[in-house]
């Protein structure tokens, strides 16, 4: 098996890691720099809980190698944050009782910045769709995708 | 000041915000995967039958024990005690035989995941193939070869009937009245065999478990688990472990659904650490092996009969249930005594026979499920009633609204049941559905209908299933409430803080609840299952909130030389309504009130401790199911959909669907409408797209790419939902539980609905869009 | 019994300087190296057990395959390693090429999009490929380095069965060329799946059509996903449509034509009959989609 020296950005910070050649960037993010927020629920790309931003784009983090990350700039649920305020995404999932478990939590938010990042005044449909990769068990997603709804709005018009 | 301002606040009926909430969007809550357990930690792989029914004639791991890194291999003859929650009949690892494909034979346990695994491949197992028993039915036949020839040596409660020497592990009747004098008075009858396929529960975070053992006796499991205390008592009597010297912590977790109650995997990396002390060995699930190697909801194959009179007042019902309980039926026994005294269904029906029967087969192993077989009755009693309805000329909500049950009636199992809200229930759905108006479908090729069905379910427990709460006042006014009982996202901290504060009369900000569940710490919980937290901890949270307040009154009462009848505690405040004097409970609370002129000390650090444990249900009698009392009590309510059906290609879009539910007292409104909603479309998937293909005795889809849940795109954009209070008198405020219930009805009322849009009675779920589109192409509805 | 590893098994991750090197090493290594572009398929096959690969090599950094360009004479070409959100979000592919934007939208989800690339879907021939209907019907060429350097290699024969292509050890498919689409053709995807996105096709219909000299005024072209080894042209349906003026009649003369003319089978997703029926229905729907649209 091969190893590797990465250096690559993670929510903000330089960091330097030995790997593997099959470790994933998932296991990479979990077992290597302890940011446990990324969860692992399917190890095959269907599922959504391990969803990070990869150079701004939402990715399955189980379907990236790390080795790929070099030079790479990683967000993580852990950096939506930004100087202690919470992120509008964040904010709004708590206010409107989108949150049961918990576990798919990270994934979804991952997936509504990178879709108000691309696309700030997503209609529903587009929501839905651009959620439809993060599977939830528990709240039955219409809570989510109108917590989303609402933080482009907030977002919309603090830009304005 | 604070304390006229409190008076008339009341934290509970408020939609406060979860307790849990803020660490859990920040990314860190801990799960169980989450801890770290450093250099020491070993992983833990197993080797699986990949036979559904066979002998054990050798087990060979020289092999893999020269794999560098490999430490240690258990199997079967190591380990030669029962495991099991209802019906001891299970091994930790199969012994002399497997019976279903996916069981554990040995396990592995190395340095490494990959090493694991790599030895796997390094164990020989020789197997003598068995005839497999795929079909409940058949399995509870003559003919069928026995899966578990020492039956009637496995331990058992007094409520669970194995039929000794046959495939049949539970055999529960009712009989109640007369049918065969019933039916030739029935102006209709209607009869109708309904199949449900097994399901999974898929929460998702998979099963993860770590155990540790150490020199001294103490062993430790960490799990993603909903039944700690359940775990540590079976694991404990299992493995010959003081349950003292045994301690399960339960991190939050990441969905349970009921896969997580009871003991399954956990008991592996238990065995594993008995043997290789020192080190905490980890077991964690990959996402097939959930699919297959855990409880499924059983399948069920159910047969009813039901009649009545020319005015639609219903007079008998037979109904049959044969449940594919799978290979071990530990836990699922009870499913199917649940299945048997709820086989009326929400019905007032003064004529009744009931065989549910609970059978081995070597499919997957059944187990508790959101709804505990309700889900899969309904699915049967909620279609046959539409049926019936149609059948006698009645209009389906009035049909409803006559035979539903009411308080007072007495149920099929004798008991009388108390005061329900069901007819307001339907009443609303009815209303907001706007059933019985005809709506045009959005475009030609779509066909347009609604469609309803009732649901009841009881908490399934043992009759004596208990509760215990300590709530710890701290000096500077805030409040630790210790429970048992676990957080699944289900929100039961924060119902259980609000129960404190208002029983004990402080801020609900003041109050936390908090896990891990630890069972060193915490006091007693029985399992987190049942919809039975709200209110069973609920009254165990309530009792030790007014034992701690009582032991503050005592305290202020002989400082203030007042009858502790006349003083309150508010806001914090423990005000007298004689005198009007208050003093705040932070200042004593932990270390006391000096008495006058430094004449030393009264009171101390103030624990509240209390209990609850239902000691009023009865037996029931194991030829006629007759008894007092079979259940604590019902949560009842009504579930409805307005759906579209393209007629291009069977598939059903859901335009809108209504819940109602009589929840007693709602402690936080909010989230019990996140419990209805959420209940619904896990329903409604289990409707659509689930069921775990079953060839062979092997399952087919065991992973995402073929085993289809809901996603966002695929639910209704809008869902209402209503909170019905009729209030629960051995409740805390009058609650009962909701956690399963918005799951029982959506399979029925989506065959309604269905049926309701082309005049196609499609009986047996999953309603895929093919299976819809070939019934529509066989009745010539399209072509 | 269908029981992958946790995680990938030991493996080397090898990222070559240059085309030729890379060539060479899987033509080294051949049946145990893959060559390594999204690997959204790559990376499930292995921890399946399915692929038994020792080596994956990324060639996403090799020249030109992360590029994507569009030229209004000689049309469009697209980078191994340009992900399919990238295409589907470019003005000149919204523009010129709008099946193929469809057709990516219908992939999977939108974070496995991030990484899934057209010539990946093309390269591992499942006969379900959403992406693999357009490409053909806009004319695609596959352009490969392969051990005697470049050649274009047009999809037509291309698949072989599933997960079969003519693709050889030590071939790198480098990107795909598509030459101008004519500004008034009209090309759907339609797609059935179990869910209403996300999922793998029951039955995936691709049809276009363009401006000819034919009794209608038109060429039409139909794919089909999932009913077949490998990606089904209807060629029943188009010499029906080819020959005759277009009506209702004639578009349910042509879809029948093409239920008749597949065979496909049962699986988890769908039954073979479930499945003909969705041709025919989803071909005739695509048909009056992009019959009504070439006539505004």
């Amino acid at each position: 098996m091969s190893y590797h020296r990465i250096t690559l950005k993670v929510n903000g910070s330089l960091e330097v890691v030995d790997i593997s050649g099959n470790m994933t960037l998932l296991q990479m993010l979990r077992e290597k720099l302890a940011l446990t927020g990324t969860k692992n629920g399917c190890a095959s790309g269907e599922c959504g809980a391990c969803t990070v931003l990869m150079n701004g784009d939402a990715v399955n983090s189980c379907m990236v190698l790390a080795a790929e990350c070099d030079g790479a700039e990683i967000i993580t649920v852990e950096g939506l944050a930004k100087n202690g305020e919470m992120d509008v995404v964040q904010k709004t999932l708590v206010d409107l009782g989108a949150v049961q478990c918990g576990f798919c939590t990270p994934g979804v938010l991952i997936s509504a910045r990178a879709l108000l990042n691309r696309n700030p005044h997503p209609t529903e449909f587009e929501i839905r769709d651009a959620l439809s990769g993060n599977l939830c068990r528990c709240t039955g997603y219409n809570r989510i995708v109108e917590a989303v709804k609402v933080a482009a709005e907030i977002e919309g018009q603090e830009g304005a | 000041m604070a304390i006229a301002q409190a008076s008339t606040s009341s934290v509970v009926g408020k939609s406060v915000k979860r307790i849990d909430v803020q660490e859990k969007v920040t990314g860190a809550a801990q799960y169980t995967d989450d801890i770290a357990f450093g250099n020491a930690l070993h992983h833990c792989r197993v080797k699986r039958s990949p036979h559904p029914h066979a002998l054990i004639k050798k087990i060979n791991y020289d092999k893999a024990l020269l794999i560098p890194g490999v430490k240690l291999v258990v199997t079967g003859e190591d380990f030669p005690e029962y495991v099991g929650l209802y019906l001891q009949d299970r091994n930790i690892f199969a012994r002399d035989r497997v019976r279903f494909v996916g069981e554990g034979v040995a396990a592995v346990v190395a340095s490494t995941e990959e090493i694991a695994e790599k030895a796997l491949d390094a164990i020989d197992v020789e197997y003598e193939l068995l005839q497999p028993v795929l079909d409940p039915e058949f399995g509870a036949s003559k003919e069928a070869p026995i899966i578990h020839p020492d039956l009637e040596k496995y331990e058992h409660p007094n409520f669970i009937f194995p039929v000794n020497g046959t495939n049949m592990a539970n055999h529960f009747k009712i009989r109640k009245g007369d049918t065969e004098a019933a039916w030739p008075q029935c102006a209709a009858i209607v009869e109708h065999t309904f199949r449900i396929p097994q399901v999974q529960h898929v929460p998702i975070e998979p099963h993860v478990a770590i155990a540790k053992a150490e020199e001294n006796g103490q062993v430790t499991l960490w799990a993603s688990t909903q039944s700690p205390f359940a775990q540590r008592a079976l694991l404990a009597k299992s493995l010959h472990i003081p349950e003292s010297d045994f301690r399960v912590i339960a991190p939050l977790i990441g969905g349970g659904f009921g896969c997580k109650a009871g003991v399954t995997m956990e008991a592996i990396p238990v065995a594993a650490a008995l043997k290789l002390k020192g080190v905490p060995i980890k077991l964690l699930l990959t996402r097939e092996e959930e699919f297959y190697t855990n409880f499924v909801r059983q399948g069920l194959v159910i047969k009813l009969k039901v009649g009545c009179d020319k005015d639609g007042n219903l007079l008998a019902m037979e109904n049959t249930m044969y449940w594919d309980g799978g290979a071990y039926t530990e836990y699922g026994v009870n499913v199917t005594r649940a299945g048997g005294y709820s086989s009326t269904g929400p019905y007032d029906i003064p004529n009744m026979r009931t065989d549910s029967i609970c059978v081995y087969t070597n499919h997957p192993v059944g187990g508790a499920y959101r709804g505990f077989g309700m889900a899969e009755l309904h699915t049967g009693v909620g279609q046959i009633m539409d049926m019936l309805a149609d059948k006698i000329g009645m209009d389906r909500t009035e049909f409803h609204l006559r035979n539903c049950v009411r308080g007072g009636d007495v149920l099929a199992t004798g008991m009388v049941i108390h005061e329900v809200g069901l007819p307001e229930c339907i009443d609303k759905v009815a209303r907001a559905l706007k059933l019985g108006e005809k709506e045009a479908p959005s475009a030609p090729n779509k066909l347009r209908g609604k469609g309803i069905a009732l649901a009841w379910k009881a908490p399934a427990m043992p009759p004596n299933a208990g509760s215990s709460a300590l709530v710890k006042m701290n000096a500077d006014g805030t409040v630790n409430v210790s429970v048992g009982g676990q957080e699944l996202g289900q929100g039961t901290f924060t119902a259980m803080a609000q129960i404190a504060a208002e029983s004990l009369g402080v801020p609900y900000e003041a109050v936390k609840v908090l896990g891990p569940i630890d069972t060193r710490y915490s006091p007693y919980e029985w399992q987190t299952v049942a919809s039975r937290l709200t209110w069973s901890m609920g009254n165990a949270v309530r009792n030790a909130a007014l034992d701690a307040k009582k032991k503050i009154l005592d305290i202020v009462a002989e400082a203030w030389n007042e009858k502790p009848e006349d003083l309150d505690i508010k806001d914090g405040y423990v005000i007298s309504y004689k005198t009007e004097e208050s003093i705040e409970i932070k200042d004593f609370v932990v270390y006391g009130l000096p008495k006058a002129d430094d004449q030393g000390w009264l009171g101390g650090p103030i624990v509240g401790a209390g209990s609850f444990m239902p000691t009023y249900v009865t037996g029931l009698d194991a030829e006629t199911g007759q008894g007092e009392r079979a259940v604590v009590h019902y949560t009842t309510g009504a579930q409805g959909l307005d759906i579209e059906i393209d007629k291009d290609t069977g598939r059903i879009t859901v335009l809108y669907a209504a819940s109602a539910f009589d929840v007693g007292k709602a402690i936080n409104p909010d989230m019990v409408r996140q419990q209805m909603e959420g209940g619904f479309v896990q329903g409604l998937s289990s409707a659509m797209f689930e069921e775990c293909q079953l060839v062979g005795g092997e399952m087919r889809n065991p992973s995402f790419v073929d085993y289809r849940i809901a996603t966002a795109i695929d639910v209704p954009e809008k869902i209402d939902t209503f909170i019905v209070e009729t209030a629960q008198d051995d409740g805390p405020f009058g609650a009962r539980g909701i956690g399963e219930h918005p799951l029982v009805p959506v399979i029925a009322a989506l065959a309604n609905a269905i049926y309701d849009a082309t005049g196609v009675r499609i009986t047996n779920p999953p309603f895929s869009a093919e299976k819809i589109y070939m019934a529509l192409l066989e009745a010539g509805v399209v072509n | 019994m269908h029981n992958p590893h946790p995680g990938l098994p030991e493996l080397d991750y090898v990222k070559p300087a240059s085309l030729e090197e890379a060539s060479r090493f899987l033509v080294e290594h051949a049946g145990e190296a893959r060559p390594f572009l999204g690997g959204t398929d790559c990376i499930v096959r292995i921890r399946d057990g399915a692929w038994t690969a020792k080596y994956m090599v990324d060639v996403k950094g090799l020249e030109g395959m992360k590029d994507l360009s569009f030229d209004p004479q000689k049309g469009l070409t697209i980078g191994a390693a340009v992900p399919m959100n990238k295409v589907a979000a470019d003005p000149a592919v919204q523009q010129h090429y709008p099946g193929l934007v469809e057709a990516c939208h219908w992939v999977a989800s939108y974070q496995l999009r991030s990484r899934a690339t057209i010539v990946g879907n093309i390269c591992n021939a499942s006969p379900a490929g959403d992406t693999i209907g357009a490409s053909i019907l806009y004319g695609g060429v596959l352009r490969v380095f392969g051990p005697q350097g470049f050649r274009e290699v047009p999809l037509d024969g291309f698949f072989k069965g599933p997960g079969k292509t003519t693709l050889q050890p030590g071939d790198i498919a480098a990107s795909i060329s598509f030459p101008l689409s004519h500004p008034q053709h009209a090309c759907r995807y339609l797609k059935l799946g179990r869910n209403k996105l996300g999922d793998l096709a029951i039955v995936g219909v691709t049809v276009m059509a363009v401006p000819a000299r034919t009794p209608s005024g038109y060429h039409f072209g139909i794919v089909l996903a999932s009913v077949a080894p490998v990606p089904l042209r209807a060629a029943a349906a188009e010499a029906i449509l080819e020959s005759k003026e277009i009506d209702e009649a004639v578009i349910a003369e042509a879809a029948q034509a093409a239920m008749d003319g597949c065979k496909p089978i049962n699986d988890t997703r769908g039954g073979a009959a479930y499945r003909k029926q969705m041709v025919r229905n989803l071909t005739r729907n695509g048909l009056m989609d992009v019959w009504t649209k070439v006539r505004k």
